[in-house]
């Protein structure tokens, strides 16, 4: 897609989702799950980013997440540094446990890609589980019960009130977006797609892979890590539970709603996936049975995903109309 | 001391010889088609929970019976699921991580499923020989013998099988060159789905084998598939050889970190050893490029 058109795209999802709190503002319940569709949103952007366009299958998105979110409240609580300064720092170091793994998946491919960075994932929760995790201050087991809620400049954002908070990440979301898209039309998102689609070609013309993986990595994980702080700042609580296989699934459903690769679609797709995930709750045990079967038939029906489908269809009409 | 270290060396090799059987499943599909799946620790809950429907049913007591039953049933299951979900994503461009996606989603529509069906609470099998030799205070099961033996039984079958039949002579030629095998009239497309119904069959076979020792849960498969995984990528995705060596390794490797630092550690020594590896070569012990 061009970027102009994916820039218009943007604002217009942007402005729809901003007018939303005028018809649902007084009841906490649809607000908190707007937050929670803002939150995915950008963390699903991400790993479409890193996915979709540079072609690197990490699977460890969910853990930079939750190394943000663990990172972000150890510090406030530690350090008695502001939330919203911890939050940044949380991002510098899921930034650098990003580049510690890219290292080891420079040499690597397809497949391998996916095991290191699923390894990271799985690591994890017994790491912060255990000896180690709990002398840094994760809680064991237990895991973290109060945090601080986010202030900024004295005012605090509390959970009973979440229309301040769901404008802050609005704001949060808006320019995760923006830097993304900035990233895709830049000599960067030139330099994914090359080195996704013809690796040995993009380096003998002097696009260095080691410099633009790493990279990718670097800015992916540093924008999950610092939405993973803001989501520890708003739920002001934290476990491991994070880490099964539910939360990596949405994510992976947003990703196929939204199409891989089709960058507005990781937003669109999380506020649809939160939305149906909602609906389907009565459903009890039957839910994750119909979000597999639900991945299932749309991999195969929609593989590239609303987005796809609605550009596939405003492309052959412009291509009837140029025959005519 | 040293009795101890015998039971941890036995124990090494008797899930090492298991884990063998399931990454040579994993590491065929991915050798002859590319395509990674997903769904693989699922398949192997299927293989416990299909025991276990047949021997609440009152004839089948026999363990014989229910290889019989269970094993053309996955066999089936696993060639049908090829045709429909796999089969037809691999037109397009991007169909490695079309494939990864649906078999996730597949995973967790069986595991659901499961939990539904069967309830959350653990199953468990009979066992399949009682008994165990005993020699002063060194103790050795023979269901552990013969789970070893029939592991390493259905590795040598599958060896056989590629080696001297011509379905199998066919799998290897796709693996080694899906066009020419094409040129030569091996129907490709049949051989995909052969082998991914005949690493359903291992895999569940396996789960058959290790669900008398360690129950069926519902969720039980995903340590499988990371372990079946980290073996493949180990010993180099596509070889079997490899594969063989890193499972009994690997299972080598859990049995005495467990022993000495406790299971916490086990997952953690596995990834920081198989990090190394890849560190080293990339390619894993004995695996290609390509």
């Amino acid at each position: 897609m061009e970027h102009k058109r994916i820039a218009k795209l943007l604002a217009v999802i942007w402005s729809i989702v901003a007018v939303l709190p005028l018809f649902f503002g007084s009841t906490n319940f649809i607000m908190h799950i707007l937050i929670m569709c803002l939150i995915w949103s950008v963390v699903a952007s991400c790993w479409d980013l890193i996915m979709g366009f540079a072609g690197i299958f990490s699977f460890g998105q969910v853990a930079f997440f939750v190394i943000g979110a663990y990172a972000s409240a150890i510090i406030t609580a530690k350090f008695g540094i502001p939330p919203i300064f911890a939050v940044f720092l949380a991002g510098v170091i899921a930034a650098g446990i990003g580049i510690l793994v890219g290292l080891p998946c420079l040499k690597l491919k397809g497949a391998y890609i996916a095991l290191v960075t699923f390894a990271v994932h799985m690591i994890l929760e017994p790491v912060l589980k255990g000896g180690i995790g709990r002398a840094i201050g994760t809680g064991g087991s237990r895991g973290i019960l109060t945090i601080q809620p986010m202030n900024i400049f004295g005012y605090t954002f509390t959970s009973s009130e979440p229309v301040p908070y769901f404008y802050l990440m609005l704001f949060v979301a808006v320019i995760c977006s923006g830097i993304i898209l900035a990233v895709i039309k830049s000599h960067w998102g030139t330099a994914f797609l090359a080195l996704k689609d013809a690796e040995e070609f993009a380096s003998c013309l002097g696009v260095s892979a080691f410099k633009y993986k790493l990279m990718v990595f670097a800015l992916t994980s540093f924008l999950t890590g610092v939405i993973g702080g803001f989501y520890a700042h708003y739920v002001g609580m934290l476990s491991t539970r994070m880490l099964g296989i539910d939360l990596f699934v949405t994510l992976m459903v947003i990703l196929v709603i939204g199409g891989v690769g089709k960058f507005p679609g990781a937003i669109i797709g999380a506020f649809i996936t939160i939305a149906i995930n909602e609906m389907l709750s009565p459903l009890g045990s039957f839910r994750p049975i119909t979000l597999g079967a639900m991945v299932v038939i749309l991999v195969l029906l929609l593989p590239d995903g609303i987005v796809g489908m609605f550009e596939k269809i405003f492309l052959k009409k412009k291509k009837v109309r140029s025959l005519n | 001391m040293l009795i101890e270290i015998m039971d941890v060396i036995i124990s090494g090799l008797i899930n090492g010889s298991v884990y063998a059987l399931m990454a040579v499943g994993l590491t065929l599909i991915y050798g002859v088609s590319k395509a990674f799946n997903f769904a693989y620790g699922s398949f192997y809950s299927m293989g416990g929970y299909i025991a276990f429907l047949l021997f609440g049913v009152a004839y089948f007591k026999n363990y014989l019976v229910v290889f019989c039953l269970a094993a053309p049933v996955l066999l089936v299951f696993g060639f049908f699921i090829e045709k429909l979900l796999v089969a037809p994503l691999r037109k397009r461009d991007d169909w490695e991580i079309k494939v990864m996606m649906i078999t996730l989603g597949l995973a967790l529509f069986l595991d659901n499923s499961y939990q539904v069906v069967f309830g959350a609470r653990m199953k468990s099998l009979p066992s399949i020989l009682e008994g165990a030799f005993e020699v002063g205070d060194f103790i050795l099961s023979y269901q552990d013998v013969v789970i070893f033996v029939l592991s390493i039984g259905g590795i040598l079958l599958f060896r056989w099988f590629l080696n001297n039949t011509r379905t199998g002579m066919s799998v290897r030629a796709v693996a080694q060159n899906p066009a020419g095998a094409q040129i030569v009239g091996i129907p490709k497309e049949f051989v995909f789905a052969a082998t991914f119904a005949i690493s359903t069959v291992m895999v569940g076979m396996g789960g058959i084998l290790l669900a008398q020792k360690y129950f069926v849960t519902p969720g039980g498969g995903w340590n499988i598939l990371i372990k079946a995984w980290v073996i493949t990528a180990f010993g180099g995705m596509g070889s079997i050889k490899g594969g063989l060596y890193a499972a009994f390794i690997v299972g080598m490797l859990e049995a005495f970190v467990g022993w000495q630092f406790g299971m916490n550690w086990t997952l953690i020594a596995l990834f920081a050893v198989l990090l190394t590896t890849l560190a080293i070569r990339p390619q894993g012990l004995m695996g290609k490029w390509g």
